[in-house]
């Protein structure tokens, strides 16, 4: 990446974080747009990290998206679990860190479980057939879950109404760039060489004393702790989860699609895709409500047939392909 | 431990449970082909099956054609669809080393598709109620529906077919080589573009011939495909992926555990336990429980 990009990337973060300062613009439509794009962008980042980077095509992601979800709305009801530890503070507050990274940490706990034996059974195909088989057993188990989860109602949560969107958004930018940026360091240390060996070359990688498995289970849960993190953050917001709202396909399907048009593989790719696939979608939905989800899919394949490489390898140099 | 119920009930769970799985059956021989030719996870061939649900359901109600006369235009057409979707929208991502490439066409299809039929027919369920619909024939000292009776010899006709033209056929035999080894069928000179057509052609056929047996069994609506994508997928796993009598056979199976575990458990466990299933296979016995090392189609 090249200086004068840092710079340009550091100046638009900047802009983003100062932007609910200028006045009207918490109230404006735009504001809850960037903040879906910014959820969306964690997301694809997370998807980025074990099929871009990782090259295992999982289709579970909304498995762990929903893990993380009911995880945070399962804290911060409070009485399920550890009554006690939350009598002292009625309720946990917005984004608490710690129920925060609780939910990334079950769902990167549930990949790990799922991932060591599929990684070491499966390769491709079965691999992306096997999270696509385990995100629905999740979701089927959260419906049967009785009390604990709220059955096919789901969970609602204590909180009352937040008056302003601003908390949710600097959160989510925030998310959005520390995911980056972890990413775009791991991906320079040794462990990120390792991965990409593994993707490359699995046998090479394995001959060179990489232990392929650890890896590719590593990345595995990485990528369902950033998911996990994404569902929390999303329960913040949403108050009611539920399995046919967090357990959504479409947690799975719009990430793997933003990435795939950003660019797969490349540090910025999965945040130009969230941004761009978003506005379209966005823009039909307000241009031509009762089409909307047709030209989503048109936009889909017309994107896939010119531009199968993704916006950042087709438009963007070398340079900034990370 | 539960007390087993009486045999005939047993027999008839059995039944139900084998004629409703060859729907599955027939949509995972579809979803088999194109596999193994593409090596691609047709998540849209759910859509393509309400479509041509919907379309019988069109022709039923519009031009007064039977359901079951009506497989005399949708396979026909279902084969023309399926070779101009090949054309239009996968011969170039074929070509592409990113396989995501097609994976994604196939869910920006299956989108366009599900939505289409919204904006056409409404989000409503809709049915096809026939004369017959509500016959019951004996079979086996066992009452079932005629519907799903032939729903059922709708798949077996439709597999036997597809086998037969992989069998005999050279242009069959092309189809299976290209699914053993791409690399080498095309330096024997088979064009991978003529087979991706013709296992998409066939394919969506057989879309067509599953849309049949849907139109005239269940009430169904645009967005009951993609679980049908799914169940097709888990039969393909279980009769072991590119073969494709494995894959009717996988989709009687998971039609018999739905049945059983419906009956012995609970019905909301049951897509649970199906796909708890389909890991195991997927984990324990990758090439399916059908298949024998070796041997294909």
């Amino acid at each position: 990446m090249s200086n004068a990009f840092k710079w340009i990337a550091i100046v638009a973060v900047a802009a983003l974080a100062l932007l609910p300062f200028v006045p009207g613009a918490v109230d404006a439509y735009y504001f809850s747009f960037l903040f879906f794009v910014f959820l969306y962008a964690i997301m694809a980042q997370s998807w980025n990290l074990v099929a871009g980077y990782g090259g295992q095509i999982s289709l579970g992601s909304h498995a762990f998206f929903g893990l993380g979800a009911y995880t945070t709305a399962i804290l911060w009801n409070g009485n399920y679990l550890w009554g006690s530890l939350y009598d002292a503070h009625p309720g946990i507050y917005y984004f608490d860190p710690v129920t925060m990274a609780l939910g990334g940490a079950v769902a990167a706990f549930a990949a790990a479980i799922i991932g060591l034996p599929l990684l070491s059974k499966l390769r491709g195909d079965y691999f992306a057939l096997g999270t696509l088989g385990f995100g629905e057993i999740v979701k089927v188990l959260f419906v049967n879950g009785g009390d604990f989860t709220g059955s096919a109602f789901g969970i609602v949560a204590p909180a009352g109404m937040f008056d302003t969107l601003r908390p949710h958004y600097w959160v989510a930018l925030g998310l959005m760039v520390a995911t980056a940026l972890a990413i775009g360091v791991l991906m320079r240390s040794r462990y990120g060489l390792a991965l990409i060996a593994v993707r490359d070359d699995e046998m090479a990688a394995s001959a060179n004393g990489i232990d392929v498995l650890k890896v590719k289970v590593a990345a595995f849960a990485g990528s369902a702790f950033i998911a996990g993190v994404a569902g929390s953050l999303y329960t913040f917001y949403i108050f009611h989860v539920g399995p046919d709202s967090v357990f959504d396909l479409d947690w799975m399907l719009l990430p793997l699609m933003m990435t795939v048009v950003g660019g797969t593989g490349t540090l910025l790719g999965p945040i130009l895709g969230a941004l761009v696939m978003y506005a379209v979608f966005d823009l039909a939905r307000i241009v031509v409500p009762d089409y909307h989800p047709v030209i989503s899919g048109l936009t889909i394949i017309l994107a896939m047939l010119f531009l199968p490489k993704g916006l950042m390898r087709s438009f963007a140099g070398r340079v900034m392909v990370a | 431990m539960f007390n087993l119920p009486p045999p005939d009930i047993l027999l008839q769970l059995s039944l139900n449970g084998a004629l409703g799985g060859a729907m599955y059956g027939v949509a995972a021989v579809g979803l088999s082909l194109i596999f193994g030719t593409m090596r691609l996870i047709f998540l849209a061939q759910g859509a393509m099956i309400i479509l041509a649900a919907y379309f019988v359901r069109a022709l039923f109600y519009g031009l007064g054609i039977d359901p079951f006369l009506s497989l005399l235009i949708v396979v026909p057409v279902g084969l023309g669809v399926g070779w101009l979707m090949y054309q239009g929208l996968f011969r170039k991502a074929a070509a592409e080393e990113d396989r995501n490439v097609s994976l994604l066409i196939a869910v920006g299809l299956m989108f366009l598709v599900q939505n289409l039929m919204t904006v056409v027919w409404g989000g409503n369920t809709a049915g096809v109620v026939t004369s017959y619909t509500a016959t019951g024939i004996e079979l086996l000292g066992v009452r079932t529906s005629f519907t799903r009776s032939m729903g059922f010899l709708i798949a077996l006709a439709g597999t036997g077919l597809v086998m037969l033209f992989l069998r005999k056929t050279i242009v069959g035999k092309a189809v299976r080589a290209a699914s053993e080894d791409m690399d080498a069928a095309t330096l024997m000179g088979i064009s991978p573009h003529r087979v991706n057509a013709i296992a998409f052609a066939i394919g969506i056929a057989l879309a067509g011939a599953a849309g049949v047996a849907v139109a005239t069994t269940f009430p169904f609506n645009p967005f009951a495909g993609f679980i049908f994508s799914l169940k097709a997928l888990v039969a393909l796993a279980l009769g072991g992926i590119g073969n494709v009598t494995g894959a009717l056979a996988g989709g009687i199976l998971l039609g018999l555990i739905e049945a059983y575990v419906q009956f012995f458990i609970s019905g909301g466990w049951t897509n649970a336990i199906a796909y708890g299933v389909f890991l195991a296979v997927l984990m324990f016995k990758p090439e399916g429980l059908f298949s024998r090392p070796y041997k294909k189609a």
